[in-house]
């Protein structure tokens, strides 16, 4: 088990992350506290406050965070479209490529 | 079972019969989260307890043979999934109520409790029994020590996704939950949300959450199926999922449909392992660096 892999498919070919809804974001930053991954990043001095940095140390299908978020304001990828991705990813693996 | 049913008494309030059947279902509903129908007003409002009726087991008290609330079931297409008739129990118990007067004396409160403790009892034995599958108990574990933390995995009879949740199948049916490193990494939980039964999941969906001091934490399902009970003592006590994630603070048991395909996108305990480890030692130089 590589670092880089997730179900035998390597991490960078899933999509899965946080994405940030900045109308309803308040930056109130429980996200960021939270995460133990480093996927957020602070900005202190700019408007926007709050990024995802490293969206592929988020853990897969891991929606943590955003039950830390009274505002909604995290969103993640459809689990079952993921989860059918990486299946192909993985069955195009297993085949040789 | 599910957590509640849907309570479908007769109360027809011209025989003795009846009035037992309302009681019944009174204290029933006293007793448990179950949602009471009201037989007449449902007979002219479906909109009032559809929902509530299809959703839920249905448990049937009819008063008498003429079996109304049975017949009201029928006609709206419900199944049933009790019933109990209170002049047969009353038979059975060698005090017939057929010349019982129409207000309830003490003999008939005294039946009506009966059969309504009997029902709460088989709602909970339903909630806790799982289809009599016997799942077998590790006979030891894996040992992964880390620090001061020890991190038990089954060797054999269990299969773990990377999200830190195991499925344990037998037949066609199989218990999920989370594992030991998970449970240490949550901490103490206070509340569980189990999934609800019946309903349908896909592999990977989400099967509940516990909550912790810490955090949420969703049970990524290690597989498809339907679930078909949810493990209630630990609703009312999470501390067995800390005290032993794969015996008694299992989470949810479900209805198998595709485990043979699933079961290479999981790891066994081997596999497992590994990510386990690397965890650990992530976990671990985070909470050092943090």
């Amino acid at each position: 088990m590589s670092e880089d892999t997730f179900m035998g498919v390597p991490r960078n070919t899933i999509d899965w992350k946080p994405t940030i809804d900045y109308e309803k974001c308040n930056y109130c930053m429980e996200c960021f506290d939270f995460c133990p991954h480093k996927v957020f990043k602070k900005q202190e001095d700019d408007p926007i406050k709050l990024i995802v940095e490293n969206p592929l140390n988020c853990v897969v299908f891991c929606r943590a965070c955003s039950k830390t978020c009274g505002l909604d304001a995290l969103e993640f990828p459809n689990k079952v479209e993921v989860t059918k991705k990486i299946k192909e990813t993985r069955s195009g693996v297993a085949s040789g490529e | 079972m599910s957590e509640k049913y849907a309570v479908l008494p007769c109360n027809g309030l011209d025989k003795c019969a009846g009035q037992v059947a309302r009681e019944i279902a009174q204290i029933v509903c006293e007793n448990t989260e179950n949602e009471l129908i009201c037989p007449v007003f449902y007979r002219v409002s479906d909109a009032r307890y559809d929902k509530i009726a299809k959703e839920n087991p249905l448990l049937v008290i009819d008063g008498c043979a003429t079996r109304c609330a049975s017949k009201l079931a029928g006609e709206k297409g419900l199944k049933i999934f009790r019933k109990v008739t209170v002049t047969e129990e009353a038979q059975k118990r060698g005090a017939p109520l057929a010349v019982a007067p129409l207000r309830l004396g003490a003999a008939e409160l005294a039946l009506g409790a009966e059969l309504a403790a009997e029902l709460v009892k088989a709602e909970a034995d339903d909630a806790s029994v799982d289809s009599g599958v016997v799942y077998p108990v590790p006979e030891e574990y894996i040992i992964h020590k880390k620090d001061k933390f020890i991190f038990r995995v089954p060797p054999e009879g269990f299969y773990f996704t990377e999200n830190d949740c195991w499925v344990q199948p037998v037949g066609n049916r199989a218990r999920i939950g989370i594992t030991d490193f998970m449970q240490q990494s949550l901490s103490d939980i206070m509340f569980v949300t189990p999934p609800t039964v019946g309903a349908t999941i896909d592999q990977f969906d989400e099967a509940g959450t516990l909550e912790s001091g810490k955090a949420v934490f969703e049970l990524v399902s290690p597989v498809s199926g339907k679930i078909t009970a949810v493990n209630i003592p630990v609703l009312n006590a999470p501390e067995l999922i800390n005290e032993n994630p794969y015996e008694k603070g299992w989470i949810a048991e479900i209805e198998l449909t595709n485990f043979a395909e699933e079961q290479e996108f999981l790891l066994d305990a081997a596999g497992y392992l590994k990510v386990l480890k690397k965890k650990a030692d992530e976990y671990h130089v985070g909470k050092k660096q943090g």
